[in-house]
C-alpha cells in the first residue's frame, strides 16, 4: 500500500453553515501538495480536522491506511503527523530556540538531541539571527517561520502547514519553499501546504488541492490548476491569484 | 535567508542542568535552617515547623508552577501522610486506649520514623495519581473549585470517621524527630525531586502547556498525563510535609491541613513567584520570618519609651495583605518566577561573549 496521509469525504458545519462538503485530500509521503483556495474556503477548518483540533461530521482522516479519527491531537503527532497554526502560535514567554527545542522534546527527543535538532532546523530555516530573541516580539511572517522550525524538529512524517508563506517577501517565500523541498528531500516527509496564493506555490508543489466555499474545485498540477475555469472564476477579481511572487 | 554570527554550537539550545539553580536553594535552606536553630530550643522547634511548611510549598509549586493550575486540594494529601505516618509510629497501648474505632490491623502495627515517611509519600501519591485522573480533565476555574471540593471531601471523612483516625481528636504520641537535621535532610531530598521534574522533558513540556495547551498538544503533550504525573509527584511532597509535621508537633488532628494551612502555604507560594523552585524558598522564608516578627510584636514590644502591641490577627491580616499588593503589582512574585542566580557565579566557559547564550542558559528554567 502506499504510504499517504488522507482526508476522505470530509464533511464538516458548524451549525447550520456548511463548511466542508465531501472534501478529499491525500499527501503521498516524500510529497510536497499545496491547498489552495480564497479566503474562508474551508483551509484551516481541514487542517484542523485532519490534525484532530474539530470533529467532522462525516469522512475520515488515515495515516498509512490506518484510521486516526479517535485519536487526539497529541496522539497524530506522536503518529507522525505535525502541523503548524497560522497565527504561529509560539510560547511568548521563551526565546525563538526554547520554542524550537520543545518540539523536538514533544516527539521524545532527549535535550541533547532537541538542541541539535532545533540548531538545524533554525539554519534551514534562516532563523539563526533571531534565535536569542523572545518569541514575543517577532512579526507574523517570523512566527510562522518559527512555529514551522518547531514542527519539523518533531522529525514527522507527515507536515501540514498553514500559510507558512503569508507575511514573506519575494525573497523569502521563494528560500522557504527551498527549504522545504530540501526537508523532502532529506527526510521523505509528505507535506500539504496551505496556501491562498496559487502562483506563488506552483513550483514547490507536485500536485494542488483548489478549495472554494468548502468544495474540492480542483485537483491536479499546478499548473493545469492556473488554466482551469472553475478556479479562475472562484479567485475572479483577486489580482494576486495568478502572479508569482505576489502578495497574497 | 539571512544568517547570523553563530556562537558555537555546544553553547545553544537549553540547558539541560543549571547547579547554580539547585545548589543555590539547597545552601541558603541549609544554612538559614542552622542559624535560625542555633538561636534557642524554640526557634529550633520553630525551624522544624517551617521545614515542614517549605515542603509544602514545594510540592505546591511542582504541580501549581508548572501545570499553571490552581489547586487548593494539595493538603488533602498532607493529610493523608500525616494520618499515615501518625499511626504507623503512635505507640499501640495509646492507639488502643484512645483511638478505639481504629481498624485493627491499624492498632497493632507500629514501625519507625523512617519506613513511616516512605510508607506516607507512596499512600499520598497513590490518592493523588487516582483522584488526578478525574480532577486533572479540567482546568481554569472548574479545576480550583473541583480540588477545593477535594479539600472538604478529605477533611469531612478525617474528621468523621473513626475507623482510619483519630477524627475530630487529636492523635497524641507521635514519635518527634530528635533533630532538626532530620528535616533538613528531607527537604534538600524534596528540593532536588522538584528542580530534576521542573527541568525534565516533561517538566519543559507542561510548563509549554501552561502557556499554549494548544500548541503543546500540536507537539505531542498530553496535558492530562502531564497533569496527572505532576499532581501525583506532587502529592507524595505533601504527605511528606504532613508526615514531617506530625513528626515535629508529635500529635496530629485533621484541622492542622484546612484552611488555614492551605491558605498559608498557597500565600507563600504565590509572594515567593509560583513559577521556581527559589520562589518556593524565598516565599516560605519571608512569611515565616514576617509571621514571627509580627508575632512578638502582637506580644507587646517596646521601643525606647514606645510600647508598640499589634492587635491579635494581625499577622494573618498582613500576610494577606502582602499576598493582595504582590498579586497586583507583582504578580510573579518578589523572585519574578526566576531561578536562583548569581550572575558572576555563571561559569567562565559561557565565556560567552555571547551575553546572548548566557541568556538563553538561564532562560529555559526560570520562565514562568
Ligand atoms: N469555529 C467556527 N465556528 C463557525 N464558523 C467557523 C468556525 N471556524 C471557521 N468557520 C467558518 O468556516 C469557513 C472556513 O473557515 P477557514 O478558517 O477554514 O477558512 P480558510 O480557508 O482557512 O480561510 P483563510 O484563508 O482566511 O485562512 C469560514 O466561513 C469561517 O467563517
Ligand atoms: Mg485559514
Amino acid at each position: 500500500m502506499t504510504q499517504m496521509l488522507e482526508a476522505v469525504s470530509i464533511v464538516k458545519s458548524f451549525g447550520a453553515i456548511r463548511v466542508l462538503e465531501d472534501v478529499t485530500v491525500t499527501v503521498r509521503k516524500g510529497e510536497i501538495v499545496g491547498l489552495l483556495g480564497p479566503n474562508g474556503a474551508g483551509k484551516t477548518t481541514l487542517l484542523n480536522i485532519m490534525a484532530g483540533y474539530e470533529t467532522q461530521n462525516s469522512g475520515t482522516v488515515s495515516i498509512d491506511g490506518g484510521c486516526i479519527d479517535s485519536l487526539p491531537p497529541e496522539a497524530r503527532t506522536k503518529a507522525g503527523l505535525a502541523r503548524t497554526f497560522q497565527s504561529g502560535r509560539l510560547f511568548p514567554e521563551l526565546s525563538v530556540t526554547e520554542n524550537v527545542v520543545l518540539g523536538a522534546i514533544g516527539a521524545g527527543a532527549s535535550i541533547k538531541v532537541a538542541n541539535r535538532r532545533a540548531l538545524d532546523a533554525l539554519e534551514m530555516l534562516g532563523l539563526t539571527a533571531v534565535m536569542m530573541q523572545p518569541a514575543t516580539g517577532l512579526s507574523h511572517g517570523l512566527s510562522r517561520l518559527v512555529g514551522l522550525a518547531r514542527a519539523l524538529t518533531a522529525n514527522p512524517e507527515y507536515l501540514i502547514m498553514d500559510e507558512p508563506a503569508a507575511g514573506l517577501n519575494n525573497h523569502e517565500t521563494p528560500a522557504l519553499l527551498a527549504a522545504l523541498e530540501s526537508i523532502q528531500r532529506e527526510s521523505g516527509c509528505g507535506m500539504l501546504l496551505i496556501e491562498h496564493n496559487v502562483g506563488l506555490v506552483a513550483d514547490a508543489c507536485s500536485r494542488v488541492f483548489v478549495l472554494a466555499s468548502g468544495e474540492l474545485l480542483f485537483e491536479g498540477p499546478p499548473e493545469d490548476a492556473l488554466a482551469d475555469e472553475a478556479v479562475l472564476s472562484a479567485y475572479l477579481g483577486d489580482a494576486t491569484m495568478g502572479l508569482p511572487g505576489g502578495i497574497a | 535567508m539571512s544568517n547570523g554570527l553563530l556562537p558555537s554550537r555546544q553553547l545553544i539550545g537549553v540547558t539541560r542542568f543549571h547547579w547554580q539553580q539547585l545548589l543555590g536553594p539547597i545552601v541558603v535552606v541549609i544554612a538559614v535552617s542552622y542559624l535560625t536553630s542555633g538561636v534557642s530550643a524554640s526557634f529550633s522547634y520553630l525551624t522544624e515547623g517551617a521545614l515542614a511548611l517549605l515542603v509544602m510549598v514545594l510540592s505546591l509549586q511542582v504541580f501549581i508552577g508548572n501545570s499553571g493550575v490552581l489547586s487548593f486540594g494539595q493538603a488533602a494529601f498532607a493529610m493523608v501522610g500525616g494520618f499515615a505516618s501518625g499511626l504507623l509510629t503512635a505507640p499501640v497501648k495509646i492507639k488502643e486506649n484512645v483511638l478505639d474505632g481504629l481498624w485493627e490491623p491499624l492498632k497493632a502495627v507500629n514501625m519507625g520514623i523512617w519506613p513511616s515517611l516512605v510508607i506516607a509519600v507512596l499512600v499520598g501519591a497513590l490518592f493523588a495519581f487516582v483522584t488526578g485522573l478525574l480532577l486533572m480533565r479540567l482546568s481554569g476555574l472548574a479545576a480550583g473549585i473541583a480540588t477545593f471540593a477535594l479539600l472538604m471531601v478529605a477533611d469531612n471523612v478525617f474528621f468523621n470517621w473513626k475507623l482510619i483516625g483519630p477524627g475530630p481528636q487529636v492523635m497524641p504520641q507521635v514519635p518527634k524527630f530528635a533533630f532538626v537535621d532530620e528535616s533538613i535532610v528531607l527537604t534538600v531530598i524534596v528540593i532536588i525531586v522538584v528542580y530534576f521534574f521542573g527541568i525534565s522533558r516533561r517538566g519543559r513540556l507542561l510548563r509549554a502547556t501552561r502557556e499554549d495547551a494548544l500548541a503543546a498538544r500540536a507537539l505531542g503533550a498530553s496535558v492530562w498525563h502531564l497533569r496527572v504525573l505532576f499532581f501525583t509527584v506532587s502529592g507524595g511532597i505533601a504527605a511528606l510535609s504532613g508526615a514531617m509535621y506530625a513528626h515535629h508537633a508529635g500529635a496530629v488532628t485533621a484541622r492542622d491541613f484546612y484552611l488555614g494551612f492551605t491558605f498559608t502555604t498557597l500565600a507563600m507560594l504565590i509572594i515567593g513567584g509560583a513559577s521556581s523552585l527559589w520562589g518556593a524558598v524565598v516565599g516560605t522564608i519571608l512569611v515565616t520570618a514576617i509571621g514571627q516578627v509580627l508575632l512578638v510584636l502582637e506580644g507587646g514590644v517596646t521601643f525606647g519609651s514606645v510600647e508598640v502591641t499589634l492587635p491579635n490577627g494581625a499577622r494573618g491580616l498582613v500576610i494577606a495583605a502582602a499576598l493582595v499588593v504582590i498579586l497586583i503589582w507583582r504578580p510573579k512574585g518578589v523572585t519574578g518566577g526566576k531561578e536562583f542566580n548569581l550572575p558572576f557565579l555563571n561559569r567562565k566557559s559561557a565565556a560567552a561573549h555571547d551575553s546572548h547564550v548566557q541568556r538563553t542558559d538561564a532562560n529555559m528554567n526560570i520562565k514562568p
